[in-house]
Order: structure tokens, then C-alpha cells, then sequence
């Protein structure tokens, strides 16, 4: 249902017929200065009609095609149409892919960069074998300790607690 | 500790009173002794005074397969030899190794047959140092795999003993 406003702007304008106009110059009569009203909107626009204030555009063609390339610079652009479902799913394996290279190869550096290597020797058996299955130190003072330096393949019973010994009672060949 | 047991001590070459009972009772590994020793094979022992010197001199030929690795070990430059000494290595008991007047081994060898050994030999040693000893000791050792023995500070440096298999 139209309100007052428009059903007042449809009878200015003249476009209230039938039922419509009877209704709603029913509804006048409780504004007597509503005739005035549209007297002066019809008036007012014959004026405007009359001396309009707009250039006469000596080329039409040339300014919608400024006017059109402004609108389109000032529109946001359109969203991308949808891609089919399995061209997206080639896409994020693509993706993917791409970026299981990217790790990988940096993986890689990261390994040969950050990790010191050796030259691959061969594996040689080591020819070395004495062992040290046990001893007994005859002093409580005395302590023995065997040791393994594999880097040198030497087994070394190491003795502490044994007396200083001058070297002058060694005769040094 | 070795003590002299009466009734089956024995007297050793230089002395020293050493219960036979007490060395071949010590816990032996799992190697099988009974093999006899290759009659070519004596184990040899050296003394070695080890110095740090300015102009260290060249260690005598006995010492030059172990002095690089007496060097990196021990951390001494100057390796001379005090003593050597060396005996064939037979079934007959016990041998002694005198390689100075103040240090001497006791050694009893044993062929080692364990194919890990390679040809080596279990050996129950006692070291004496001016007629004390200090330690016994069951070593395994091969022609190539030369035992060290960390012996007392003397002067400025140490005694080492070197005891290996030669063939």
C-alpha cells in the first residue's frame, strides 16, 4: 500500500486515476492546502523545463565515452568466475607438488651445508686385539684402569698410586 | 694379592716369592686354552721413559712403530728405551720378562683359539717393580696389538711398559 507521500507525488503528477484518485482526494480534504501545493510543484517544474541549465554537449559520442570509462575505472571488479571443481583440485595439486620441491631441495642444502662430511672410506676390519680381561692391583694404593682409545686402537693399563722413580736409576740406551 | 702360601710357593729367578697356586687360579674368560703356542712366537717386553723435550730425539728403531700412538696417548713427545727383553712364548709355565733392573714380568701364555683372536694369546701377567708387586693382569694379545702399561712418573715424564707379540 503506497503511503501519503507517494500517492501526494502520483497526484501531482497527475498519474491517480480511477478509485485511486477518488481515495485519496478523500484523504485531501483534511489538507485544504494541498491544492496550493500541487499548483506550485506543476508550476515550479514547467519553470525548470523551460530554463534548463544544462550545456548543449557539442560531442555526445565523445563524452559517454569518457563518462563510460570513469564508471568503469570507479567499479570494483567482478569476482572470477568459478573454476571448475577438478581444475581447482589440479591447481592445489600443483600446489602442492611445487612446494614438496621447494622443501625438499632446501632439505637438501640445509643437509650438505650444516652436517660436516667425510670422505666415504671403506669399512676396514680392525687388526687390533689386545684386551685387558682383568687385574688386580696388589696395593690398595695402587689403582688400574684400562683404557680403549679406538681412534688409535691402543689398550692402555693405566696405573696410579706407584712410586716417583729418579730418572737416574734408568739406564737410557 | 699375591701372598706366598706355604707348601706350594715357588721361588722365582730373581727371588721373589710367588704362590704358583694363587696365579693359575685367577678367573680365566671363555677363550679355549690348549692349543700350543706357534714355537716362532715371544712376546716382547720394553721400557719406555716418556719426556716432553724442546728437540725431542728420534725414539730408537725397537720404539718406532709406537710412537706415534705412544705420542697421541700419552701426550709425550721423547720416547727412549730403558730396557727390552723378550722370550719365546711356550707352554712350560712361567716365563720372566726383565727388560730393567727395576721392573720385571711374570708371564704365563696360553694360545688363544677363539677365531676373533687371530693367533693371539691370553696372557696372566704380574708386574714387580724393585721386588714389590703392583699388579696381575689377564690380557689378551696378537703379533700387531702391542699392550701399554701406564707405569709411575720418573724425572720429568713416565714409565711405560710395552708389551707385544712378535712372530
Amino acid at each position: 500500500m503506497k503511503t501519503f507521500e507517494e500517492c501526494f507525488t502520483a497526484w501531482v503528477d497527475g498519474q491517480l486515476s480511477g478509485e485511486a484518485l477518488a481515495a485519496f482526494e478523500k484523504e485531501l480534504a483534511a489538507h485544504p492546502e494541498a491544492a496550493a501545493d500541487r499548483d506550485a510543484a506543476r508550476q515550479l517544474g514547467k519553470l525548470l523545463r523551460a530554463h534548463s541549465t544544462a550545456p548543449a554537449l557539442s560531442n555526445a559520442d565523445f563524452f559517454s565515452l569518457q563518462l563510460q570509462r570513469r564508471i568503469d575505472a570507479e567499479t570494483p571488479p567482478r569476482r572470477q568466475p568459478v573454476k571448475p571443481e577438478r581444475e581447482a583440485v589440479v591447481s592445489i595439486f600443483s600446489r602442492l607438488a611445487w612446494a614438496g620441491v621447494f622443501f625438499l631441495v632446501l632439505a637438501g642444502a640445509s643437509f650438505f651445508l650444516t652436517i660436516p662430511h667425510r670422505p666415504a672410506q671403506p669399512l676396514a676390519p680392525s687388526n687390533y686385539f689386545a684386551q685387558v680381561v682383568e687385574s688386580w692391583p696388589s696395593d690398595p694404593g695402587i689403582s688400574a684402569t684400562t683404557v680403549y682409545n679406538p681412534e688409535d686402537n691402543v689398550t692402555v693399563l693405566w696405573l696410579d698410586g706407584l712410586d716417583y722413580m729418579p730418572s737416574e736409576q734408568l739406564a737410557l740406551k | 694379592m699375591l701372598r706366598a702360601a706355604p707348601g706350594d710357593a715357588q721361588p722365582t729367578p730373581q727371588g721373589i716369592t710367588v704362590s704358583q697356586e694363587k696365579i693359575t687360579s685367577i678367573p680365566l674368560s671363555r677363550e679355549r686354552p690348549g692349543a700350543s703356542p706357534r714355537p716362532e712366537d715371544k712376546v716382547w717386553s720394553g721400557l719406555v721413559y716418556a719426556t716432553n723435550a724442546a728437540a725431542p730425539k728420534e725414539p730408537p728403531p725397537e720404539l718406532r712403530e709406537f710412537a706415534s700412538r705412544l705420542k697421541r696417548v700419552f701426550g709425550y713427545n721423547q720416547f727412549e728405551l730403558a730396557g727390552s727383553a723378550a722370550k719365546p712364548i711356550d707352554d712350560d709355565g712361567e716365563s720372566w720378562l726383565v727388560p730393567s733392573k727395576s721392573f720385571r714380568l711374570g708371564v704365563r701364555a696360553r694360545h688363544a683359539t677363539s677365531k676373533e683372536a687371530r693367533g693371539g694369546y691370553l696372557l696372566d701377567l704380574q708386574l714387580f717393580q724393585d721386588q714389590r708387586p703392583i699388579v696381575a693382569t689377564e690380557a689378551k694379545l696378537a703379533p700387531g696389538s702391542p699392550l701399554f702399561i701406564r707405569g709411575p712418573a720418573c724425572g720429568k715424564g713416565h714409565l711405560i711398559i710395552v708389551l707385544q707379540v712378535q712372530r
